[in-house]
This record gives structure tokens, sequence and C-alpha cells, in this order.
């Protein structure tokens, strides 16, 4: 344990630098994740009531009918 | 007299041998005074020998890691603080930015649709886009030969004619005078193209200006022709 901690210090934290620089990098990709996790659970919960579940139905009977609705 | 100086010189010695021992035992005195300081009975109980303070046991609340991971969890902690109030940070501006910038239904009426099959040539065609009068005009062969003819040089404004039209047989201007923001009438004026009735400003049939006070030519927008038959303006 003490072995992982003297690692994780020397590399990541003992260069202010570079523990700026990791932190800003995390965000990045921690505001990704989050994003499409969070897009996803919306998705799941709303299936089949979005409007990209649904244009299929709708854009079949444009073409039919008229071509304003675009 | 004798005697008297022998007893006066024989005191003076025996003062200069008597003033160590003097002194001392004057020392001795005061170091017995110390001691019977010591010996003093505190009127608030008797003094214990033993210290009083109880020192509790902490050793439970002690870390057992060692001191380096404490101090990378420490900064772990941080770390993810800032991580945290970075996205929140960049979440909140990018809400503030979108928030002001044009929503999908007001991009999509900023376009226009043109079906180009409807304009015969030689005809012009206003339409409405952003709340601006648009002029589309179906040039014929001759009028495009006519725009070409001109001498670029000699403009107000000078533009070829092939900057202004994507496809030469499709003139598309903003129908809004430079001058003061009339409309100008098409096939009117001296140059076969637009003349603006509000102060007189003549445009030719590319759109430019070549008479009265108008500085620039009428301004082109952007526009594309997804297939043969329809343009978008916009």
């Amino acid at each position: 344990m003490a072995g992982i901690a003297e690692v994780i210090y020397q590399t990541i934290i003992r260069r202010n630098a570079i523990f700026l620089t990791s932190i800003f990098t995390g965000a990045f990709a921690f505001e990704i994740a989050f994003d499409s996790a969070s897009n996803k659970i919306w998705d799941t919960i709303n299936r089949g009531r979005q409007w990209k579940d649904i244009k299929p139905m709708y854009l079949n009977k444009a073409d039919d009918e008229d071509e304003d609705d675009e | 007299m004798a005697l008297s100086a022998a007893s006066g010189s024989m005191l003076r010695v025996c003062a200069r041998q008597q003033l160590p021992t003097t002194s001392r035992a004057a020392i001795a005195s005061c170091q017995q005074q110390r001691g019977v300081a010591s010996s003093f009975d505190s009127p608030f109980g008797p003094a214990s020998k033993e210290s009083t303070y109880k020192i509790p046991d902490f050793s439970k609340y002690q870390s057992k890691k060692s001191p380096r991971s404490n101090q990378v969890f420490s900064y772990f902690m941080a770390g993810t603080m800032g991580l945290a109030s970075a996205v929140g940070a960049k979440a909140t501006v990018q809400d503030f930015l979108v928030n002001m910038s044009a929503s999908a239904d007001v991009l999509a009426q900023a376009k226009v649709e043109v079906g180009l099959g409807a304009i015969p040539e030689g005809k012009n065609v206003i339409i409405k886009w952003r709340g601006k009068p648009v002029f589309i005009r179906h040039r014929t062969q001759d009028e495009i030969d006519e725009a070409n003819k001109i001498d670029v040089a000699s403009l107000r404004d000078p533009q070829a004619d092939e900057e202004r039209v994507q496809d030469p047989k499709w003139l598309v201007m903003l129908g809004v005078c430079t001058h003061l923001g009339c409309v100008p009438i098409g096939e009117a004026g001296d140059f076969g193209g637009w003349f603006c009735p509000c102060h007189g400003s003549h445009y030719d049939i590319s759109g430019r200006i070549r008479k009265g006070p108008a500085p620039l030519n009428l301004e082109v927008p952007s526009y594309s022709f997804p297939d043969d038959e329809t343009m978008v303006i916009g």
C-alpha cells in the first residue's frame, strides 16, 4: 500500500504542473463519460417518446403526402 | 601616637582578613533561607508528587497507514474537488453561451428554399429571407454578356460579375439599397438592372452600383444549389 502511494506521489503529485495537468485531463475525460452516461440513462427512461425514435413513422408519411415537412 | 597608629593598622589588617569570612557567612545564611522557603505548605492542599494531567489514549484514532499514503489521499481529495469544479465551471459557461446562440427553430427559419423551375428566364423573383427581400433573377445569355462586357476598373465598387454569382444564370442579391436601405425596383433604371426610387441609385444587371448616391454594390447572401431545381439561401 505504501509502495503504491509513493509511486502515485512521485509521478503525479510531486510536481504541481503535472498535478494540475492531470486534473484538467481528468476533468475532460470525466465530462465526456458523465455526459454520455447521463444521455444513455435519459434515452433509456424516455425510450419511444423522443423525436429520434418516432421520426421514421412521420417521415415515411411525409414522403407520401407532402414534402414541406422537413 | 605610635600605638594608635599600630592599633589602626592592626584594625585594618583585621578588617581585611575578616571580610572574606563575613561574606562567606552571609552566603551561607542566604542558602539557609532558601532551604526554609522550600518547605512552604500550600494552603490549597498538599502538593502531590505525580502529575495531575491525564493524557487520553489516542491510539484508536491514529492512522495505521504510512504518512505518504495519507498525504496522497489528501491531495487526491483536493484534486478531485478541483476536477469537479472545473467541470462545473465549464458547464456553466457553456450553458450561458449556448443560451445566447440561435436555437434550432430560428436556424431552420433562417434558411429559405427556392424552387428554380418556377422562375422563367429573364424574370425577377423577390422572396423574404430573415426579414429582408432577396432578389433572384434568372438572367438571359444577353444579360450575362452585358454584365461581363463592362470594364470593372471603371466601377465605383469594382467587382467582376464572376465574383457575384455562383452560376451566371442565377443572380441572387439582398434587395436593400446600400445607400439608405430602400428596396430598389427591378427592371428599371438607366442600366437595365435595378433602380432605387428613394435617392436615384442605378444598379446594373449584376447588381453593381453605376449611378447615384449608393456607395456599394448590392450585397450577395450566401446560397447554395443542393440540386438542379432548388436553391437554398442562408
